[in-house]
């Protein structure tokens, strides 16, 4: 990447902006770093120099304010670095700006935003949703502003914006990229993912990030780190056995749709990878285990917001009714807030072993069913690998193409459930912590992803399909 | 006679206090001990609750003020520090325990939640045992049952100004690790419960994981209590033992009263929590109004798994327990007094001290071995326990000056030595004091730095102690004595044995004259005979 070319780019964020609400808030000092990055010899060599990237805004900035798209953080400004922006900085990527997002990371469509909105940039004047809730990060890649986004994915939220504008969107494995600095949606789910028009970049991208971190309990330490090793293949396989799901053939698919897929699956063949069927019949689970897990995480993670110390607050009052901070946590958006009473709901007493505990349960027993067909041990359950097992999973990354923002919202308005329903090809593999990419399948009026899933800690594989399939 | 009784505006507590065998007590206890590891239990910043009163929120981290991104890190200090505790309690420690969150909303609870251990908690069972002997307690012996332990977070302080209508909120505190140790409801009178508070005061302060102060907040004691085992009330804000004693005997006198009435069925029908206002228990919440705490896995925090070997290496590393080492002490060949095996054994309070209780107990039992030794069965034991107990922490306290300083100077062999030269009438008693107090005075001041020469010293401040007397030297001093006291009715008291005690006054003169080298015997003789007191 040439300097030349990025400081072009540069220039043309304000016009991108204005027509697709794509950040939150934009480095000013973009192209001094760039230039800056230059000069210093040092950094020649740096594995990311010249890279133009976004950062989801709810991933803490020093420099930038960061705010989740929440009325609750507006001007909030952290007094640290998550790792991975520090990480990023040092690998010579100039950051140029922080992206929209559903409220939290909550929300399918790129349209629960405190600060309205992200559109699609493959519909001009079209108003069409870019899909969320990394809907600004997809949007800056999509635009040709960045040259990669760092997104969070939960339950599909690089995955599916990835789909709707037609760009690469990498979820890794759970644990494999710190998420120190992060701000917790439900963080048994959240994945820092990495979006790009570019394998190449995303590879590289991966290799900086990937990287053990003390001050994330979640993340993978050197051990780990070095068992897993030990297990994934270290040659590129030339013969993919690749696996497709009975159960992720649900009606509703349009058939266009299913066509691309098909023509893929061919183009698959035609390079003599092998396809079999395999079946999860937990899957079919997938949806209601994580609109329990997750909205409770969220219930509890959110708690925080109360004003006191940072934040939003309301300047008169901290209790309506004897109801601690109601007041000021009313302003959160209306999706966080169906959520936050769902997950309370959910964690409540009255239920014997609450639902939340069930539905733990369950999403181990989806684990065991993954791992009953990939043919890679699983280093965090123990289990062997599946004899005849597949290497990678292949399915659609999405249910549909972008609709506009009108008939996204009015669907919506009628019931949450019709914006949930969006996840049902990505949440199996949150639930599972899978690496898994959506890579895009279709043309660009007609955006549409497969993804391709591989067993956990398997990441490069996944990586190396995406390169079969270009 | 005019009778003058002043009202302080508030029942007087002092009626006469008493258990009716008809009316059944029956309690447990919750105790919240604060754990003094260096660092917090998921961050690392200075584990110092108290630095409040200068320094609020000087001891939060990003994480202990709940920013945005920050993650807990597990302190495994207070890993460690609750298995010695789970151990001496004889529990069993869960080798797979985790946390969960209790959400709860409050303003000095940053998180909104407090990270516990609900779902599977450190350590189950164990007992403590209380004695008649040991403890004070009217039964020759019960058992205590622990119910569980449990490693969670304390929360922040709120400092109400009321006249401002705000509270401060100072997060020191915050994130503090705790430990909540639940009893069964074993207890059935208010000195097992006393007992038991100070055992397990003890306890703490003898494994090292807290100071287990009562005034400071460092130890919280809730009491579950019943009667006639109807629904049992939660007792809590009991800021030292009085106002626990006192909330038991007012909230037993209270669900006494509500069951002689017949209102049990009513009254007593729900659990209750009540707090203590100086006076009185006042409800703080029921049932109806009691918190859905809607706990969860946290989702973060790994599951603590321990190895069972590593647990074994923590028993194997535990002191003796306090119980066993007063045990020890009162029999032979020490046969100390209880009162005097608790002062070896026992920390009186976590700080302030110029020793750690085992370097006094080993301090006292080389010194004990060595007089044995040098001395076999003549060795006085009662007299090397006081000098150790009485002169030599008194003087420790007095300079300020910790044991393990003073040991250089003064090795348990040393001090045995020393106390040897009393028993033999070597120096005498006074002469000792004075002489330890200059060691520890010059090793205090870094003048000395070496075991001390205790002849030499003797002899340069000429303090041994005079074998023959002068009788004319004596009769001459006691003479001198006699004629300068200006109290008449005195001298004739002591003759015929009215003021006997005037004559200590009279010997202590004598012994301050002559340096205390010469035996109050031989004085108190000479005076009886100056003043023809034949009694």
């Amino acid at each position: 990447m040439s300097l030349k070319n990025a400081l072009t780019r540069l220039k043309q964020i304000p016009a991108v902006q204005q027509q697709f609400n794509v950040f939150t808030s934009l480095n000013q000092a973009a192209e001094e770093q760039l230039k800056g990055g230059n000069l210093d010899k040092q950094n020649s060599d740096a594995p990311l120099q010249n890279l133009l990237c976004a950062i989801k805004d709810n991933i803490v900035t020093k420099d930038l304010p960061t705010t989740c798209a929440s009325k609750m953080l507006v001007n909030y400004m952290s007094p640290y670095n998550a790792t991975v922006v520090e990480l990023l900085a040092v690998a010579g990527a100039v950051n140029v700006g922080k992206t929209n997002l559903d409220e939290f990371g909550m929300g399918s469509g790129g349209t629960k935003s405190h600060f309205g909105p992200t559109k699609n940039p493959l519909f001009p004047g079209k108003d069409v949703i870019a899909g969320g809730s990394s809907s600004g990060s997809a949007a800056a890649v999509a635009a040709d502003v960045a040259d990669f986004a760092l997104g969070t994915d939960t339950g599909g939220s690089v995955r599916l914006p990835a789909s709707y504008t037609s760009v690469l969107g990498f979820k890794p494995s759970y644990g494999r990229i710190s998420r120190h600095g992060v701000i917790a949606y439900a963080q048994s789910f959240d994945t820092v993912g990495i979006l790009s028009k570019n394998i190449g970049v995303i590879d590289k991208v991966f290799k900086v990030l990937d990287k053990s971190d003390s001050k994330d309990p979640t993340c993978l330490d050197e051990d780990s780190r070095a068992k897993l090793r030990s297990v994934v293949p270290q040659q590129r396989k030339n013969k993919l056995r690749i696996g497709i799901p009975r159960e992720f053939t649900p009606e509703g698919v349009h058939s266009s749709s299913v066509k691309r897929f098909l023509a893929v699956v061919e183009r698959l063949i035609a390079k003599g990878h092998e396809f079999y069927p395999v079946s999860l019949p937990d899957i079919k689970h997938s949806l209601p285990i994580y609109y329990t897990l997750a909205p409770a995480e969220a219930a509890s993670n959110l708690a925080r917001y109360d004003g006191i110390r940072y934040g939003f607050r309301n300047d008169t009052k901290d209790s309506i009714d004897n109801v601690l901070f109601a007041p000021t946590r009313e302003n959160l958006g209306s999706e966080v807030k169906t959520r936050v009473v769902l997950g309370n709901y959910n964690l409540c007493s009255e239920f014997v072993d609450n639902h939340y505990i069930k539905a733990q349960k369950l999403r181990v027993e989806m684990i065991d069913e993954f791992d009953s067909i990939f043919a890679l041990p699983n280093v965090l359950t123990g289990s062997n690998g599946a004899k005849n097992g597949v290497d990678i999973l292949l399915s659609l990354a999405a249910i549909s193409e972008p609709t506009t923002l009108n008939a996204y919202e009015t669907g919506d308005s009628r019931s949450p459930i019709n914006s949930y329903v969006n996840d049902i090809f990505t949440t199996p593999m949150s639930l599972a912590g899978l690496p898994s990419i959506s890579v895009p399948a279709g043309e660009l009026d007609k955006p549409i992803g497969v993804q391709i899933t591989g067993q956990y800690g398997d990441d490069q594989t996944v990586i190396n399909a995406v390169k079969e399939l270009l | 006679m005019l009778k003058f009784s002043r009202n302080y505006g508030f029942k007087a507590v002092k009626r006469d206090f008493q258990l009716l065998p008809e009316f059944k007590l029956k309690c447990g206890l919750e105790i919240h001990t604060q754990l003094n590891t260096r660092h917090k239990l998921f961050s690392y910043s200075t584990n110092d609750a108290f630095a409040s009163a200068n320094l609020p929120n000087h001891h939060a981290s990003f994480f202990d003020v709940s920013l945005p991104g920050t993650q807990p890190k597990l302190n495994l200090e207070a890993i460690l520090y609750a298995t010695r505790l789970g151990l001496a309690l004889k529990s069993n420690i869960n080798l797979n325990s985790q946390f969960d969150r209790k959400h709860y909303f409050y303003g000095d609870q940053p998180l909104g939640f407090q990270i516990t251990q609900h779902f599977s908690p450190f350590a189950r069972g164990g007992s403590v045992e209380l004695t008649k002997v040991l403890n004070g307690i009217d039964q020759e012996q019960i058992q205590i049952d622990i119910t569980q332990l449990q490693i969670e977070q304390d929360t922040g302080k709120s400092v109400y100004k009321d006249s401002e209508k705000v509270s401060l909120i100072d997060l020191n505190r915050s994130n503090v690790p705790l430990i909540e140790m639940v009893t069964e409801p074993c207890f059935s009178d208010l000195k097992q419960i006393r007992s038991f508070i100070k055992k397990y005061q003890n306890l703490v302060r003898h494994l090292g994981i807290s100071t287990g102060d009562l005034e400071t907040g460092a130890m919280r004691v809730d009491v579950n209590l019943s009667v006639n085992n109807h629904c049992r009330v939660e007792l809590k804000n009991l800021p030292n033992t009085s106002s626990i004693m006192n909330a038991i005997k007012f909230e037993y006198e209270r669900q006494v009263d509500i069951i002689r009435n017949g209102l049990a069925k009513t009254l007593l029908a729900e659990p209750e929590t009540r707090g203590w206002d100086g006076t009185s228990t006042v409800k703080l919440r029921s049932k109806e109004t009691s918190i859905d705490y809607r706990y969860m896995p946290d989702a973060e925090l790994p599951l603590v798994r321990l190895s069972a070997d590593a647990v074994a290496r923590v028993k194997a590393s535990l002191p003796v327990l306090p119980d066993e080492t007063i045990k020890l002490l009162m029999e032979k060949p020490y046969r100390l007094s209880l009162k005097d095996a608790k002062i070896l054994t026992l920390n009186a309070s976590g700080h302030g001290q110029q020793y750690t209780q085992k370097e006094l107990l080993d301090f006292y039992l080389q010194a004990f071995n060595s007089a044995l030794e040098n001395n076999g069965e003549k060795a006085n034991q009662r007299l090397l326990t006081n000098w150790i107990i009485h002169e030599l922490l008194g003087d420790l306290n007095r300079l300020g000056l910790p044991l393990r300083e003073a040991i250089a100077v003064v090795p348990p062999t040393k001090f045995a030595e020393l106390v040897t030269l009393i028993q033999e009438e070597k120096i005498s008693n006074a002469s000792g004091k004075l002489l330890l107090f200059h060691i520890l005075e010059q090793t205090r001041d870094g003048s000395l730095t070496q075991p001390a020469d205790l002849h030499g010293i003797i002899e340069k401040f000429d303090l041994g102690a005079r074998s023959v007397v002068d009788d004319e030297e004596l009769l001459k001093v006691c003479s001198e004595i006699l004629s300068s006291v200006t109290d008449p009715m005195m001298l004739s008291g002591i003759t015929s044995g009215k003021r006997k005690n005037s004559l200590k006054y009279l010997v202590g003169q004598g012994m301050r004259l002559s340096q205390g080298r010469v035996k109050a015997k031989l004085f108190e003789d000479t005076f009886k005979k100056l003043l023809n007191a034949n009694w």
